[in-house]
């Protein structure tokens, strides 16, 4: 891996001071990609067709009764099909988190970054507003005249046109994104007739603007500057790593020639230095210096220059997906220690996710010990906490449950009510106290457990340890 | 290699970017423990969960924001601030 501050130093040793002083303060050049056709192409763009319309369908959807994939913030629930998750459940969502992180490292060791060039919304969005470019614009060329062209109604005309198709099409994913957090189609009605909350328009016309900026001006510099996947995914890699390579044992010394010249007799090799694998690269690189961080792993450059290689009859593959190992002509070896510990790790955390969310207990119970006074006494001459019992049921079901203590002998549990009765998706707060004799109390804090136990589901049941606070004799 | 190799664009980056992130896991870690519904400064001048989640965001981001920004003017090699006294230009300096 060619880490930028190398590149950068290679540059500084090439140039003169006043160059590299130049060319490091000088405007980014805009990147003008040309359009590509071929295999990767259509992979893709069945990737960001795929992702956009998963994106943008999903909050649409309803599920018994409400939005299948509801992340609802104001009331803190998050519905995820037919399982309901509370901020109690943390943890699992923690865990989901970790699974998507293992998952990435474990395709990036055995298929590189296929997760840059072909599902990262960076790359899903950009293409989506190159294509409205494109389709606004006009090809490569095109765009490159009309922007060195001097401001004309015709300019002003493209560009303002294209502008409102982002805006438009950036503003939609805005409104979509917090679709994602406020009922969507309550939320699209209220869009429409300007009726969202103060809160809700915020963050659509934030998002909005949001990928209107990253997809319509940072483009490969979020790939470049911001993303730190980019920056560690070398470690990784390893030489049995699926890379995209341009194949220099077969493709040098470059050189144009026509078709009809044999390249034997002409001492070249099969690149002609066409620089079209440079034309395609959303991030502007040309392949043929190696492997580099900046390469997403689109393939835009192989699917170019397979089209080339078809036109002069040469054979296909001169840049191609492949790893260090076979162009060094070794055999590459899918399994191989990397590849088996992240598998492992990833399968063990993704069954015990999947097994603790499957089984969890939907109650959540909180004890909390009354803070006015340590202890007191009663008129029997017992010792007596009070403590204050936080019960939410997370079940779809109503619920009654039945509370019990332990832990100190002969505890006696006092509360208003035998059968705590909690509604679905309901908090119930209930005042208790516990009275022990003093002559129970071996230390002046001992631990007690509450042990809550659903009526008629004996498996529906959570135990709660508290301390309980009294002299020491 | 001077702080003044780097790009522009890379070092507004280093600071919004960074904290961006931060803030974002700050939130929902602050908002799962804490419901801002509880919390006495949201809860008396009426603004909404919606309305805290958003505050707290941004004052999270303000806050990393700040730290990366100390961070990177720290980061100035001390040649650096040498040579801008004694030559008293403004420019770059270079090592």
């Amino acid at each position: 891996m060619v880490e930028s501050s190398q590149v950068v130093a290679k540059a500084v040793a090439n140039k003169s001071d006043e160059e590299v002083e130049q060319s490091l303060y000088a405007k980014r050049q805009k990147i003008y990609v040309r359009e590509v056709h071929g295999l990767f192409a259509r992979l893709r763009a069945m990737g960001v067709l795929g992702l956009l319309g998963l994106f943008y369908i999903i909050p649409w959807l309803n599920l018994d009764g409400h939005q299948a994939v509801l992340f609802d913030l104001p009331a803190r629930k998050f519905y995820i099909l037919n399982m309901v998750f509370w901020p109690q459940d943390f943890f699992y969502l923690a865990l989901l988190l970790i699974v998507s992180a293992l998952t990435l490292f474990f395709v990036t060791a055995l298929a590189g970054r296929v997760w840059c060039g072909y599902a990262c919304p960076q790359t899903v969005w950009t293409e989506a507003f190159l294509w409205i470019e494109r389709k606004v614009e006009g090809s490569r060329q095109q765009q490159m005249k009309l922007d060195k062209g001097a401001n004309s109604f015709r300019k002003i005309r493209i560009k303002a046109t294209k502008h409102f198709l982002w805006a438009a099409f950036a503003l939609f994913t805005g409104l979509t994104f917090v679709g994602y957090f406020s009922p969507m189609r309550e939320l699209a009605v209220n869009f429409l007739s300007f009726n969202t909350g103060p809160w809700e328009t915020f963050w659509i016309y934030f998002y909005g603007f949001a990928t209107y900026g990253n997809a319509g001006w940072l483009r490969e510099q979020v790939c470049l500057y911001m993303c730190p996947y980019a920056r560690f995914q070398s470690a990784m890699f390893d030489k049995d790593t699926m890379i995209i390579s341009f194949d220099e044992s077969r493709g040098l010394p470059k050189g144009p020639r026509k078709k009809s010249v044999d390249k034997v007799a002409a001492g070249l090799g099969d690149c002609i230095d066409c620089t079209i694998c440079v034309q395609v690269c959303p991030t502007g690189i040309d392949i043929r210096n190696g492997l580099q961080y900046q390469c997403i792993g689109c393939a835009a450059c192989i699917d170019a220059c397979d089209d080339v290689m078809d036109k002069m009859g040469y054979d296909r593959g001169l840049i191609r997906y492949t790893t260090e190992h076979s162009l060094m002509g070794k055999h590459t070896h899918i399994l191989r220690p990397r590849v088996i510990v992240y598998a492992l790790i990833l399968f063990g955390i993704t069954v015990s996710a999947f097994y603790s969310i499957l089984t969890r207990t939907p109650i959540a119970m909180d004890v909390i010990r009354d803070r006015n006074s340590l202890y007191r006494e009663t008129n029997e001459g017992l010792i007596e906490n009070v403590y204050i019992i936080k019960l939410l049921n997370m079940d779809k079901q109503d619920h009654s449950y039945t509370l019990t203590a332990a832990g100190i002998p002969d505890l006696i549990l006092k509360k208003d009510t035998d059968k705590i009765v909690v509604k679905s998706g309901e908090v119930v707060e209930l005042p208790v106290r516990v009275q022990v004799d003093a002559y129970d109390l071996k230390q002046r804090s001992s631990e007690i457990s509450f042990t809550l136990t659903a009526i008629g589901n004996d498996d529906l049941s959570v135990v709660e340890e508290a301390r309980f606070l009294g002299p020491a004799y | 290699m001077s702080m003044s190799d780097i790009p522009i664009i890379q070092r507004v980056v280093a600071i919004l970017w960074p904290s961006f992130i931060v803030a974002g896991i700050a939130t929902v870690l602050f908002t799962t423990a804490f419901d801002p519904a509880n919390i006495s400064i949201f809860a008396d001048y009426g603004i909404s969960r919606l309305g805290s989640y958003t505050i707290c965001f941004f004052l999270f981001w303000l806050f990393g924001a700040v730290t990366s920004t100390a961070t990177c003017y720290f980061l100035k090699p001390c040649d650096a601030v040498n040579k801008r006294k004694s030559s008293g230009d403004s420019g770059s300096v270079k090592e």
